[in-house]
């Protein structure tokens, strides 16, 4: 049963970064590149979402040279279904409006 | 500069030592990621910045608030329940009462805590405790005041050591009641979605409607219909018809409810259905029981004057060992008076016990009944 919970347009983007590869583990500062997010929002989103099993996280398996273990992410499988439930619905709710807009510019510039 | 990131990362990583485990690995994750963070210092500050944010947010929300939250609760408990006149015989149990109850909330957490893991991550499951605590605090100042109203004569309403025993009964069945709240919003338990709002939202209902029909509790009625107390009357019969109604009912309903939501839940690690009946259905047993308990506590206490009177009695003080001691007449309106309010409500308390273990049984029962027509057994 997937979650029917709404998020906000910054969990939105989260959740966007993740669902691209869904089988890649993601590190923060990874995430909060691609989505812009500072990390004192980006981390209470990710804790928010492994709370709710939506993601899962676990630190790298080898202590790589020069740097310490990074903290991993990526979608569970009730993750998948939800960001892609909450992704598509968020472009469903964007695109009328968008429609609007163009019909709006054609029918000023057909005015003109 | 650098210097002045080190010492924000270290104090990121020493206020991170507050923090449960869990939590603190986020802390050490955000700290990881500091050097990966463009070489600018200003930067890393910004990133840092962020992780002594998550961490106020994590102490504040998850130990600085329920910490004062409880106190607040402590206070309030001990300022209601502690005074006493030296007379008043309930004075040694009340304090009794207080610090029990106190031990019982601040203990219980930390035991349960080592079985059954810390309290389920979210906002409804440390909001049930809340409302739990809460509840059982309100629980126990409603029947300090209760019983400090109905032992001022003290002489009257001695404590003799069966009634410390029910004191102390009454005690363990809160702890039953604790125990359950904290089990139940642990990480270790994981029931379907909407199974526990179903049963609160079961238990709040009937509870409504049971302390509707009856806000000074049914003790009267039961009187009356046992011979004790008068001639019971057909609203007697249809107001304790109710209430057997409801103890069959409810847990009839949330069995079915819940086998129906945890039937179409595949996940992983999820209770098996049969168990979250039992869970549910004993989980709105006993929060419908706690909810009518507290409320009629609650009226009795701030209307102790509405409480329904017994005829008058004999003049013999039937608390007392032996009871034939005989109350002067002076005293004996009031000796009633008294006496109705400490026996007022009783039931309510007592049901507390019974009412949980019914719902268990009923839903075992059905569980055992619907497990012998599944292979597998009642549980898988």
């Amino acid at each position: 049963m997937a979650p029917r919970a709404r998020f906000s347009v910054q969990t939105l983007s989260v959740l966007a970064a993740l669902e691209a590869d869904p089988s890649a583990w993601l590190h923060g500062y990874a995430i909060a590149k691609q989505t812009g997010l500072a990390s004192g929002t980006l981390y209470p989103i990710l804790i928010r979402l492994a709370d709710r099993r939506l993601i899962e996280a676990r630190w790298e398996d080898e202590q790589p040279a020069g740097r310490p273990r990074r903290h991993l992410y990526r979608l569970t499988g009730e993750g998948l279904v939800a960001a892609r439930t909450a992704l598509s619905a968020a472009a469903r709710r964007r695109r009328p409006a968008t429609g609007r807009t163009a019909q709006g510019r054609l029918a000023a510039e057909g005015g003109a | 500069m650098d210097r002045l990131v080190r010492a924000v990362a270290a104090v990121v990583r020493g206020s991170a030592r507050l923090l449960a485990d869990d939590r603190r690995d986020w802390a050490h994750a955000l700290l990881a990621e500091t050097d990966e963070v463009a070489t600018a210092p200003s930067a890393r500050l910004a990133w840092l910045a962020g992780g002594l944010w998550l961490v106020a947010r994590e102490i504040v929300v998850y130990r600085v608030v329920p910490v004062l939250a409880f106190v607040a609760g402590a206070v309030g408990l001990v300022w209601i329940g502690w005074p006493g006149a030296s007379t008043n015989s309930a004075t040694p149990a009340n304090r009794m009462y207080v610090v029990g109850t106190l031990v019982l909330l601040a203990g219980l957490p930390v035991l349960v805590r080592r079985f059954a893991g810390p309290v389920r991550r979210g906002w409804a499951p440390s909001a049930a405790r809340l409302g739990g605590y809460t509840v059982v605090l309100a629980l126990v100042a409603a029947v300090d005041v209760k019983h400090r109203i109905g032992s001022q004569l003290g002489a009257y309403f001695p404590v003799v050591g069966g009634v410390w025993a029910m004191y102390v009964g009454f005690l363990l069945i809160l702890a039953g009641h604790v125990a359950g709240l904290l089990i139940l919003t642990s990480r270790r338990i994981r029931v379907s979605r909407g199974v526990l709002p179903a049963a609160l939202g079961a238990a709040a209902l009937i509870a409504a409607v049971l302390y509707l029909l009856a806000p000074y509790g049914i003790d009267a009625a039961i009187e009356r219909a046992t011979g004790d107390w008068g001639q019971a009357t057909v609203p007697d019969y249809l107001l304790l018809g109710c209430f057997a109604l409801a103890a069959l009912a409810v847990p009839v309903a949330v069995h079915a409810v819940t086998i129906r939501l945890a039937d179409n839940d595949g996940r992983p690690g999820v209770l098996a259905p049969a168990r979250q009946a039992v869970l549910a259905t004993t989980c709105a047993m006993a929060v419908a029981a706690m909810l009518v308990a507290v409320l009629t506590s609650l009226t009795i206490a701030l209307r102790p004057g509405d409480v329904p009177r017994q005829p008058a009695g004999d003049g013999i003080c039937h608390n007392c060992e032996p009871p034939t001691i005989v109350v002067p007449s002076n005293l004996r309106q009031e000796y009633q008076a008294e006496s109705d309010v400490a026996h007022a409500g009783g039931s309510t308390l007592l049901a507390l016990l019974v009412v949980p273990l019914v719902g268990a049984a009923i839903a075992a029962g059905r569980a055992g009944a619907n497990g012998s027509r599944r292979p597998g057994g009642p549980f898988h």
